[in-house]
């Protein structure tokens, strides 16, 4: 049973493979050049505090445009990759053995349909995590100094999705429904739409933005209206979810226009025609700023909620177990339609 | 012939309101060869996939080998089945099914499976998406016979061949036949293959179970009548009238008597061959169907 199944999808294995091994030949280099580059500059800026730039890294390095297309297009390969799983492997795994009737080849042979299934979905899904832990570790590796520069890997979406454990529960959840999804409508083009109408709805929409930030009680930090004296109160490489202004009644503005502002404070801006733009704190900087003072005496003041950095790893240990009860309940509705349904 | 290798008591399978089988009694002795005959839609493949262990009746009770058909090892094991559409892995060759066989079956003939193509000239090393529609047929006829199965059951295997492929299959099948131990079901509604190789016939049409027998004892039994149209009805309390063509003043019978029966005075008496027996139920089935 082990040959067989080798042989029938050595050919994805060797694709893969080789898919690996290019991407290991562009992470290597770049990752070695990216961290070397880092730990230069950060000792000639040691000797010479003054240099310019050094105040401010992450802004100055790598910012050719290789590195930059580097720097975005690498996490969000790894973001899509379980994708290209769930479709190339996932969902003809099944769907191309009924389409064919070559499972009524398979079955009438003397192997249960339990152990055919059994030894098919155990490779499959072994080499799924096996490949997607290897490119997720290079990734991982290669992310350090971008992590370090941004001082951030838990905030974005790509650096959170393409580093540490998830990807290989992405991967495997992806593989997982291309498979049922093949068992239940029988044909691979069927699948291969329904499992990445619901990779991209899951993983990419609904994960990120609305089931992420809910893993543990944010933490809640609040301050007067002015500039910079919230983010001071956040803690480096926090996950910011969200951050309003208050008013006095407890109402929270998530973007905060003149008509937000009382009455007295309008009239500052108006006399000095500064209008105010978006989220937060006002336009014109400075200690002292009358605006600010006006609103803090009308009894507003700013509001964050943040999950530290510390529960990075929680955050990826749940995230990665949901996913992964997700895919036993995909392989379990595999395990019914496969063996209670006839050929 | 011996004891029953399949026996089927009520079988029925239905897909949503649409019964596709349905009160299916058979009964096919061990060593024989059974012509499964019927017009497309008959429900022969439903009643194969069900002895096979691939569908699962809706009521009903069926014996294979004296077992209940299920997906079982050792029930698989004595099993050799080919669907209709003769299924192969396309981008294996010939030589990787001859292996896969012999992974996927704890018996398997596989020397005998590589000289038999050999012999039919079937290149090992070629994919087998890339061999002819006989070539295929031969490959997986070929595989089946290796697992060395007790009963062999096939759907409709040569009605995609040419007559050149479908006469050199069924030559195999005859050999096979012959070299002993074998009961054999053949799906088809192509009377003329089944002729050759078949010593048994179940006629399955709208469904239903109409004749169950070997093919000696149906030419025995079966009689075509001739005689006054008047009489016809006075004979239909005697006899069991299958299939009935009047003109008139002139009434053509297929009858089926008993052994003890006797042909009335005045109608004359002639041996229909096994295919307008067989036409006569299917016919008598249709007729069914208007009503």
């Amino acid at each position: 049973m082990n040959w067989f199944v080798f042989r029938q999808h050595r050919k994805q294995f060797l694709i893969v493979g080789i898919l690996l091994i290019a991407f290991a030949a562009l992470i290597v280099p770049t990752g070695n050049h990216f961290w070397h580059t880092y730990q230069q500059t950060l000792a000639s800026c040691k000797q010479n505090p003054a240099t310019p730039n050094c105040s401010d890294l992450s802004s100055s390095l790598f910012q050719t445009s290789t590195d930059q297309m580097l720097l975005h297009f690498v996490p969000a390969a790894i973001v899509l990759l379980p994708l290209l799983f769930g479709i190339f492997w996932g969902a003809p795994l099944l769907a191309n053995e009924y389409g064919e009737g070559t499972n009524k080849l398979a079955w009438t042979q003397g192997v249960s349909r339990r152990k055919w299934l059994t030894t098919k979905l155990a490779w499959i899904l072994v080499a799924t995590a096996v490949f997607m832990g290897a490119f997720a570790t290079l990734t991982t590796w290669w992310a350090k100094t971008p992590n370090i520069l941004n001082m951030d890997r838990f905030a974005s979406e790509a650096s959170f999705d393409s580093q540490g454990i998830v990807p290989v529960a992405y991967g495997l959840f992806a593989v997982a429904f291309g498979i049922a999804f093949g068992a239940w409508f029988r044909k691979t083009m069927v699948a291969v739409g329904v499992v990445f109408g619901l990779f991209i709805a899951v993983a990419l929409i609904a994960v990120p933005n609305f089931v992420r930030p809910h893993y543990a009680a944010p933490i809640t930090v609040t301050a007067p209206m002015g500039p910079g004296i919230l983010d001071s109160k956040i803690p480096t490489g926090a996950w910011v979810i969200e951050r309003n202004i208050v008013d006095k009644n407890g109402k929270a503005f998530n973007s905060f226009n003149l008509e937000n502002m009382p009455p007295q404070c309008q009239k500052i801006i108006q006399a000095s025609r500064v209008g105010t733009t978006g989220k937060g704190v006002a336009v014109k900087a400075g200690p002292g700023d009358p605006i600010d003072a006006c609103l803090n005496n009308a009894g507003y003041h700013q509001t964050a909620k943040y999950q530290p950095s510390y529960r990075y790893w929680d955050f990826q240990r749940i995230e990665a177990g949901m996913y992964l009860a997700l895919t036993a309940i995909a392989i379990g509705a595999t395990y019914w339609l496969v063996l209670k349904r006839d050929a | 012939m011996g004891a029953a290798a399949i026996q089927t008591k009520g079988l029925g399978k239905r897909y949503g309101s649409f019964w596709a089988l349905e009160n299916c009694d058979i009964s096919v002795p061990e060593g024989s060869v059974s012509a499964l005959v019927g017009p497309n839609g008959a429900g022969k493949s439903t009643l194969l996939k069900i002895l096979v262990g691939l569908s699962k009746a809706s009521t009903g009770e069926s014996s294979v080998l004296k077992r209940a058909p299920v997906q079982h090892e050792d029930f698989l094991s004595d099993i050799g089945y080919l669907a209709q559409e003769i299924p192969l892995y396309k981008n294996l060759n010939a030589a990787e099914h001859i292996t896969m066989g012999q992974h996927l079956n704890k018996r398997f003939d596989e020397q005998h499976m590589t000289e038999r193509l050999k012999e039919l000239k079937i290149p090992l090393d070629r994919p087998v998406g890339k061999l002819s529609g006989g070539m295929r047929a031969q490959v997986a006829l070929a595989l089946a016979l290796a697992k060395k199965p007790k009963l062999l059951l096939l759907d409709e295997p040569v009605a995609a061949l040419d007559p050149l492929a479908r006469h050199d299959f069924l030559s195999s099948l005859a050999q096979a036949v012959a070299d002993g131990g074998l009961t054999v079901v053949m799906s088809s509604h192509l009377l003329a293959d089944l002729e050759r190789v078949s010593d048994h016939v179940i006629v399955l049409a709208s469904g239903q179970t109409q004749l169950c027998d070997d093919i000696e004892t149906v030419l025995h039994e079966h009689k075509l009548l001739v005689g006054p149209r008047a009489e016809s009805k006075d004979l239909a309390e005697s006899v069991q009238i299958i299939h009935e063509t009047h003109t008139a003043k002139q009434s053509t019978l297929l009858v089926r008597l008993s052994k003890s029966a006797k042909v009335p005075n005045g109608w004359q008496q002639h041996e229909p061959n096994i295919e307008e027996i067989i036409l006569a139920y299917m016919g008598q089935a249709q007729e069914g169907d208007a009503r």
